[in-house]
């Protein structure tokens, strides 16, 4: 069956055809069928999204060395700045520090402990 | 360079970095008449008072193991110093500690603040120079060149000298 149909100034030839179980519908020589069948499931590639705490913070060891001193503990709040460890690396003492305000959330570190560097040392939250 | 002379302080160090906080900058100089808790490496108390040599030298940003390279060498540039005044040579109990006839005379430390932002090196010398005298819990371990030599030297002139020394250093390291 073809008929037109005029919406404002555009005209649409419209043809309706059954194929089957299924109906076609033409429009302006565009196909749509319909029927009874589910329709097909597309598959989207998954694209998966790391979790991420962008307020978490991982404090790394700068150099390889020996923890000689934990000053804070898990729980504990702390500012910008705060000293955090004592690392003892090539005789020298260096200082890490807290680089933003938080809360320590994990401490992986104990007090004589052989670090390597870039390891994990403390999440700050 | 910047040189801050200052009377008395707890510690060159720890003047040092609460400047850094106020906005000092590299090259900086916290020099100091006296000490009242000077510290040595792992914080052990350096005693410090008047007469002696006491300063940190805030450094410049380097990678950490020039830091290295600088206080492996800062001890011998120390000594060769010390030997230009008294034609003596120190004996260097690497890397931190400086002994002349078998007493520390002199000691080195270096302390890094490390934060994912910023890294601060600190670079702090003491030489007993014109000590009178030292606690008698101390006289068998530590002298100063007023002590050995009985004449006194120009802390100005070695301060200069080391300063000098260093910068050279830097200058060597950063080609």
């Amino acid at each position: 069956m073809k008929f037109k149909i005029k919406i404002g100034q555009k005209e649409f030839d419209i043809e309706i055809l059954q194929v089957g179980e299924e109906t076609k519908i033409k429009v302006n020589e565009k196909e749509f069928l319909f029927g009874e069948k589910e329709e097909r499931k597309i598959s989207h590639p998954r694209i998966k999204i790391p979790k991420k705490h962008f307020s978490r913070e991982e404090i790394l060891a700068p150099i390889s060395g020996e923890i000689s001193e934990i000053f804070v503990k898990e729980g504990e709040r702390v500012k910008e700045g705060q000293k955090l460890f004592l690392l003892s690396a090539m005789k020298m003492e260096n200082e890490i520090l807290a680089d933003k305000e938080g809360r320590v959330k994990k401490i992986f570190v104990k007090k004589g402990q052989t670090v390597k560097k870039d390891e994990v040392l403390l999440i700050l939250e | 360079m910047k040189i801050l002379k200052f009377e008395r302080v707890e510690s060159t160090q720890k003047t040092a970095k609460e400047l850094i906080k106020k906005g000092e900058k590299e090259w900086t100089v916290i020099l100091a008449k006296e000490q009242t808790k000077g510290i040595g490496r792992k914080g052990n108390f350096w005693y410090s008072p008047k007469g002696g040599l006491y300063f940190s030298l805030v450094l410049p940003k380097t990678e950490i193991e020039k830091i290295k390279i600088i206080r492996d060498l800062v001890p011998f540039l120390v000594s060769k110093v010390i030997f230009e005044e008294v034609k003596e040579k120190p004996f260097i109990k690497f890397p931190n500690d400086i002994y002349l006839r078998g007493r520390k005379i002199g000691g080195v430390m270096i302390q890094n603040f490390i934060s994912k932002r910023r890294q601060i090196s600190i670079l702090g010398i003491g030489i007993n120079t014109n000590v009178k005298e030292f606690p008698e819990d101390l006289r068998e371990k530590a002298t100063s060149l007023l002590i050995e030599f009985k004449k006194r030297v120009s802390n100005q002139k070695i301060l200069k000298k080391i300063l000098k020394e260093i910068q050279k250093v830097f200058e060597t390291i950063s080609k």
